[in-house]
């Protein structure tokens, strides 16, 4: 069905007229799952729990009919939703439905179709396959679009399948990002779109290829860059914008980056495992205080804030003293006044004598 | 030629057997060879080398591909393995078993009275190694970047002018022909007046996670090969790889900005002058040992106008290289002889008589041997170098902070932010500290 019925919201979309409906409230999603080639009990599972881990949404899942059931009950009211999410490929769905989707989408519905392999969204003719398992290099090719602005330019994403074949049905498809479809792993020997927005009328969706559940471990789907483009890609489709920063923690062409609870770092757990700093566990967490550091941007109340939390490791006597190091070469160009007697009570201490004397030279003590 | 060298060394012999052991001038005063001063033009440059790894060796190589040019008489490193290789080098060269080795830059500066010193070092040791070596007026050819901090670079530059030597950058594509032609077409207004510079560096590499803490190898001096940085196990990575590591380095950023940036200035003439204003983003490894940015783009605003753009070359249209756009068109040059225009024709302008002409090199080591002799400057003497590897080091502090830094090029002060101020500097670790001009 799904063939069908893409070209159906395409052409829905074309034909788009401008009918406004506002939508106030919570960000309410419906994630449809049911059927699928891939395991969609455990990818619709994690598309809950990232979407709700960002804060803006409240999902549901809502199973539609197994395959070969009758499924002329199958009639969602979307439009009690900011978002709907498909991952589905299976039987049709009752034109009714069909039509209701169209309907809610002329009156700026956002469609989230994650990794609908077989009909994406953006292909109504090729025939479309897929590459074998393996880890692949990303490129971010707008770096204009709200889903995709800021991000790194290319970021290794591990343990996935390239879908190929794909081909732009409606010229207003926006490729988001691609990856070279290499063909020794069975691909097409050319950059295939891995993500892509289609923005027409009031509606828009938000299709991606990547974090199909399987493989070693998930990985596909705990790839930090496929949580935080699905995040960024939901709250575009939801509302139009994106108000999400990118994480310290996006992968980089450097290495790929997992997520295995599929949660971002926050403040409170960065402090905590800074405190317990070695390089050798992980140096994650000291790139996120650099990255918020950063992010502040000169912003005196929240570098005071930061500084704060960096001054309770310095006097935190289960601290590392590796965690110390790391506080006063931060603290020694970003510190105020309230830092100071806290480094020089650290003169004292074996082992640290030479990164407190730094700092409070630097500090202009 | 060779007769010369005879005599050379017979009165350095006698001049160190004269002053003793711990002496070893190599430069004859011109007194005695009866010379208005410097070096006599038929004669070879005396060279030492500090710095022996893959930088310093294909230095040493160039130097010593000139056709009786130099001689090269002592070698420094921590490294004992490569101290050996360079002395066979050398030795090789010389036909003979003389090349003195060093394991300490300040026993070398103290006992080698060299012409010049070939320098290749980590970025962490620039600032150090480079000021003590023309503080003791020694002609430096000096790899890029020339400085890890803005505060080295400034102290470097004052040193150099302050003894009056001559210093050669490893900017070695100012001796090459396309980039000097593109330069040349560029300041001479053959794309119009510039409004925009874009330059393209490389992007970063791949992380190693963070290794284990090892022996360090019986080779490697790590005391000595850290210096001035961070006190920190030995996992490793030394040689080569500290590029990827902020204590060492600023990554591909800075490693490249001696190349295309500078390029970019000679071609713009801005390179007696920095930006006003910078501000931009990196993208950081979230996790490893290498924590230099894998991606970078920044913009700076100089006070004629002109913003010049750096980042990664994947995000440009062009890539590597650098590009000057004017409003009648854009330049583009890069490696591999690559020179484009956006028009043909611009390529096969003529410049006049009357037109600014860039200094001209062929060969950038004969360069700086010819200027060594002549005393008259290099082509890549020490501000460009200073003023290039400066635009990163602000765009690297503009990514630090998250902040928009204000920068004045004339009193070389951060304007207004005091955090990102306390940036321009590195502290050293003890006992390590920047030689006094």
């Amino acid at each position: 069905m799904k063939k069908q019925y893409i070209l159906i919201i395409l052409a829905a979309i074309m034909m788009a007229s401008v009918i406004s409906c506002t939508q106030t409230g919570g960000n309410k999603v419906l994630i449809i799952t049911g059927q699928g080639d891939h395991d969609w009990q455990t990818s619709s599972d994690a598309v809950k729990q990232i979407l709700d881990e960002t804060g803006l949404f409240s999902s549901k899942i809502l199973l539609t009919p197994s395959k070969g059931e009758d499924m002329s009950g199958f009639k969602p009211n979307f439009s009690k939703f900011k978002l709907v999410v498909i991952d589905y490929e299976g039987d049709a769905w009752p034109e009714a439905t069909d039509a209701a989707l169209m309907d809610y989408l002329n009156n700026g519905g956002g469609v989230v179709l994650y990794n609908a392999k077989s009909d994406p969204g953006i292909s109504v003719s090729e025939k479309v396959t897929t590459t074998e398992r393996h880890s692949y290099e990303i490129r971010t090719r707008a770096t204009d679009h709200p889903v995709t602005r800021g991000l790194p330019g290319r970021w290794l994403h591990p343990d996935d399948v390239i879908v190929q074949g794909l081909k732009p049905s409606v010229d207003d498809v926006k490729v988001l990002a691609t990856a070279y479809s290499d063909s020794t792993k069975g691909g097409s020997g050319k950059p295939e779109p891995v993500m892509v927005a289609m923005n027409s009328g009031q509606g828009r969706i938000f299709a991606t290829m990547i974090g199909l559940p399987g493989g070693e471990e998930n990985q596909a789907l705990h790839c930090a860059g496929s949580i935080v483009t699905l995040q960024r890609g939901a709250e575009w489709a939801a509302t139009g914008a994106v108000t999400q920063e990118v994480p310290s923690d996006f992968p980089t062409a450097a290495a790929a980056v997992l997520r295995p609870d599929f949660k971002a770092i926050t403040t409170e757990d960065a402090f905590r495992m800074i405190a317990d700093y070695d390089i050798q566990k992980s140096t994650r967490y000291y790139t996120y205080l650099k990255d918020q550091l950063s992010k502040a941007a000169g912003d005196e109340q929240k570098l005071l804030s930061l500084e704060q939390q960096m001054v309770k490791v310095l006097k935190n006597d289960a601290a590392t003293a590796e965690s110390k190091k790391l506080m006063l070469r931060e603290l020694s160009w970003m510190g105020s006044g309230n830092c100071i007697q806290a480094i020089k009570d650290l003169v004292a201490v074996e082992g640290l004598k030479d990164e407190a004397e730094f700092a409070l030279e630097r500090l202009g003590q | 030629m060779s007769n010369k060298s005879s005599r050379r060394d017979f009165l350095r012999r006698s001049v160190a057997i004269a002053a003793g052991a711990f002496v070893i001038p190599e430069i004859i005063p011109s007194s005695v060879l009866g010379m208005g001063g410097g070096i006599a033009p038929s004669d070879r440059v005396v060279l030492g080398a500090i710095g022996t790894g893959s930088q310093g060796m294909a230095n040493m190589r160039d130097f010593l591909r000139l056709k009786n040019a130099v001689r090269f008489v002592a070698v420094c490193d921590v490294d004992s393995d490569r101290l050996n290789r360079a002395k066979e080098v050398v030795d090789k060269a010389n036909s003979s078993q003389d090349c003195r080795t060093y394991s300490d830059f300040r026993e070398f500066l103290e006992k080698e009275k060299p012409d010049a010193v070939s320098i290749a070092l980590p970025d962490h040791w620039h600032g150090i190694i480079y000021t003590a070596a023309v503080n003791k007026k020694l002609n430096v050819y000096g790899e890029k970047p020339i400085c890890r901090t803005i505060n080295d670079g400034q102290t470097i530059v004052a040193a150099v002018k302050k003894n009056n030597i001559i210093w050669q950058t490893g900017s070695w594509q100012r001796s090459q022909a396309h980039f000097h032609r593109g330069a040349e077409l560029a300041i001479n207004g053959r794309a119009g007046k510039i409004s925009k510079i874009v330059v393209g560096l490389p992007d970063g590499g791949r992380t190693i996670g963070t290794p284990p803490a090892k022996e360090v190898p019986p080779e490697l001096n790590w005391e000595m090969w850290l210096g001035p940085a961070p006190k920190v196990p030995y996992r490793g990575v030394s040689h080569w790889d500290w590029r990827w590591i902020l204590d060492y380095s600023g990554g591909q950023l800075t490693d490249w900005a001696g190349h295309h940036i500078d390029i970019a200035n000679w071609g713009a003439g801005l390179e007696y002058t920095g930006p006003v204003e910078i501000s931009g983003k990196g993208v950081y490894p979230p996790e490893g040992i290498y924590n230099a940015p894998v991606e970078y783009d920044f913009m700076c605003r100089y006070a004629n106008g002109i913003e010049m753009r750096v980042a990664n070359a994947s995000r440009l249209e062009h890539g590597m290289g650098t590009t000057w756009y004017g409003d009648l068109g854009w330049i583009h040059t890069d490696r591999g002889n690559v020179l484009t225009a956006s028009k043909p024709e611009i390529l096969q302008e003529v410049i006049g008589e009357n037109e600014t002409h860039l200094y001209k090199s062929e060969n950038h080591w004969q360069n700086f041997v010819d200027s060594v002799k002549s005393g008259s400057q290099a082509i890549a003497p020490i501000e460009p170098a200073y003023r290039a590897i400066s635009v990163a080091l602000l765009g690297e502090m503009a990514m630090t902070t998250g902040e928009t830094i204000k920068w004045d090029p004339e009193k070389e002060e951060i304007i207004g932010n005091p955090r990102a101020a306390r940036l321009l500097s590195r502290p050293y670790r003890k006992p390590w500290t920047l030689p006094t001009v």
